[in-house]
């Protein structure tokens, strides 16, 4: 093939490349799923992380639909490589899932990896799981005065409301 | 500055609270009096220690816990403390907090102490944020009395202690019985907001002054009313004595320490004056006024809801003057009242 530049450049080209090809990509996104179900929270680099994000969304998408669907058992038979996380994929995580409609996991970056490599790591996990919290959402201090304004704010807000209701 | 006439009469009318004055005083003459009588109290109080004597300042500041100052007695103030650190201290710090005690960032300190200097952003900014509405309360008054024609007199009454989470600041006022009919429209509201936001720019700092009550009824020979203020403020203070506040050339009475300086306030605005009825000097006016500082500004949708909110009339629970309010507020809207909130000390 021709050596040129625009093959160094995307040029808008989504796609991933993972592995020794295709079938390797999916072969690993199987593994590194398989350990995020069993786990909840793994650490693996950055865009590795990225990749199974879409997969086991999915995934929880089809534990949804419940064990007796034919379709759904094949995808989770064929996902998880370990057999004894089916179960706890229909009867732990799709149940946890229920109310929310998407955005299952969360995905933080963490620094690099020791190695020579200086890999870009990522830590992928499932809400809700047993650990301590990856980051606290930074919230203002409630006491500052501009959020002493807005708690007055929504409280007459609230009690109008109610004041609504009533009559 | 503003220019408004009600009724346009040209009626001779007494002025309000002049007790001993029988010449008639142009506001800014009076202004200059006042000014002229804190000046003389300052100098005299500054040469109470006419050899420089040292004390020793310990900060307590996250971060430079336990760092002694070698400071002047009588002279230094936490803001030259706070300059003897970096410029963030000097910008950032609203109040200080000497022995535990509220102290205003520009009065002297007379012994050794411990020193904590506040602001906006810290843990527990209760302290932080009271004295800052009776700040902008104070500039609003400052505001008003400026704003008017000189044939137009206009009292300042109390600056009543209101709660941050009320939504406004309060001012009450009495106007000159002429413009009895006067109803503030947009324009003048906006013109008083211009008048504040001049203030704010000169950054005019905020000057403590403990004095005697004498000297107090002097400055306000000329307001009957803030001689009965001066009066009750000493009775309730533990001294005896009474704090007087400058700012630019206008001397006023506060409940409590105010902070540094204007320029700490970026967003300000005048949101409406409700007549609150006939009073004991006239007819009684409730300025409002809503103001965020430097450091905590907020994005203008936001900034719209809080001030629709700070037109309305704010009530204040009557006889809480003290800093450690533990009244409930009642909102006019509202059925039911707000749950009491107690600051710490």
């Amino acid at each position: 093939m021709r050596l040129t530049i625009q093959m160094l450049i995307s040029h808008g080209r989504v796609a991933r490349k993972m592995g020794l090809g295709p079938e390797s990509r999916i072969n690993m996104l199987r593994n590194i799923l398989t350990g995020l179900v069993r786990h909840e929270r793994i650490e693996t680099t950055r865009g590795r992380a990225d990749e199974v994000r879409f997969y086991a969304e999915k995934l929880i998408d089809y534990a949804k639909k419940g064990d007796t669907d034919e379709k759904a058992m094949k995808m989770a038979n064929f996902w998880l490589t370990e057999k004894d996380l089916i179960p706890k994929l229909f009867k732990v995580l799709a149940p946890r899932f229920e109310t929310q409609p998407k955005a299952y996991t969360r995905m933080a970056r963490i620094p690099n990896r020791e190695n020579l490599d200086k890999a870009a790591m990522a830590v992928l996990e499932y809400k809700g799981n047993p650990f301590p919290p990856l980051q606290t959402a930074k919230r203002d201090n409630e006491l500052t005065l501009i959020n002493q304004l807005l708690k007055g704010y929504r409280e007459q807000r609230a009690q109008q409301a109610a004041a609504k209701v009533e009559a | 500055m503003l220019l408004l006439c009600g009724s346009g009469t040209a009626v001779v009318v007494p002025r309000l609270a002049s007790s001993a004055a029988s010449v008639r005083l142009s506001a800014a003459e009076v202004r200059g009096r006042r000014s002229a009588v804190f000046s003389r109290e300052q100098a005299r109080q500054r040469s109470l220690y006419p050899r420089t004597e040292k004390i020793e300042v310990t900060l307590q500041i996250p971060g430079l816990q336990g760092t002694l100052l070698v400071m002047n007695k009588g002279l230094s103030t936490p803001h030259s403390c706070a300059r003897h650190l970096t410029e963030w201290y000097v910008t950032s710090s609203a109040l200080a907090l000497v022995d535990g005690k509220p102290w205003s960032l520009h009065q002297p300190l007379t012994q050794s102490c411990s020193l904590s200097l506040l602001t906006f952003k810290d843990t527990d900014p209760l302290l932080v944020n009271q004295a800052y509405w009776r700040s902008c309360a104070a500039l609003l008054g400052q505001v008003l009395q400026d704003a008017f024609k000189e044939d137009f007199s206009v009292e300042l009454l109390s600056l009543p202690e209101v709660l941050v989470t009320s939504g406004a600041f309060c001012c009450d006022v009495v106007l000159d019985p002429q413009l009895d009919a006067w109803n503030p429209s947009e324009e003048s509201l906006r013109s008083l907001t211009r008048g504040a936001q001049q203030l704010i720019h000169r950054d005019l700092p905020w000057e403590p002054l403990e004095v005697a009550p004498p000297v107090a009824l002097e400055v306000f020979s000329h307001s009957r009313c803030k001689q009965k203020e001066v009066e009750e403020k000493s009775a309730q203070s533990p001294k005896g004595t009474v704090i007087l506040y400058r700012c630019g050339d206008h001397v006023l009475l506060s409940g409590g320490p105010l902070v540094a300086r204007t320029g700490l306030c970026s967003q300000y605005e005048v949101t409406a004056i409700h007549p609150l009825g006939e009073g004991k000097w006239g007819l009684h006016r409730r300025a409002q006024g809503l103001s965020l500082p430097l450091q905590q500004q907020a994005h203008h949708t936001v900034w719209r809801k809080l001030r629709s909110r700070a037109e309305k009339l704010v009530e204040v629970p009557t006889g809480s003057t003290n800093e450690a309010i533990s009244d409930t507020l009642t909102l006019p809207s509202a059925p039911e009242q707000t749950p009491p909130h107690t600051p710490q000390q």
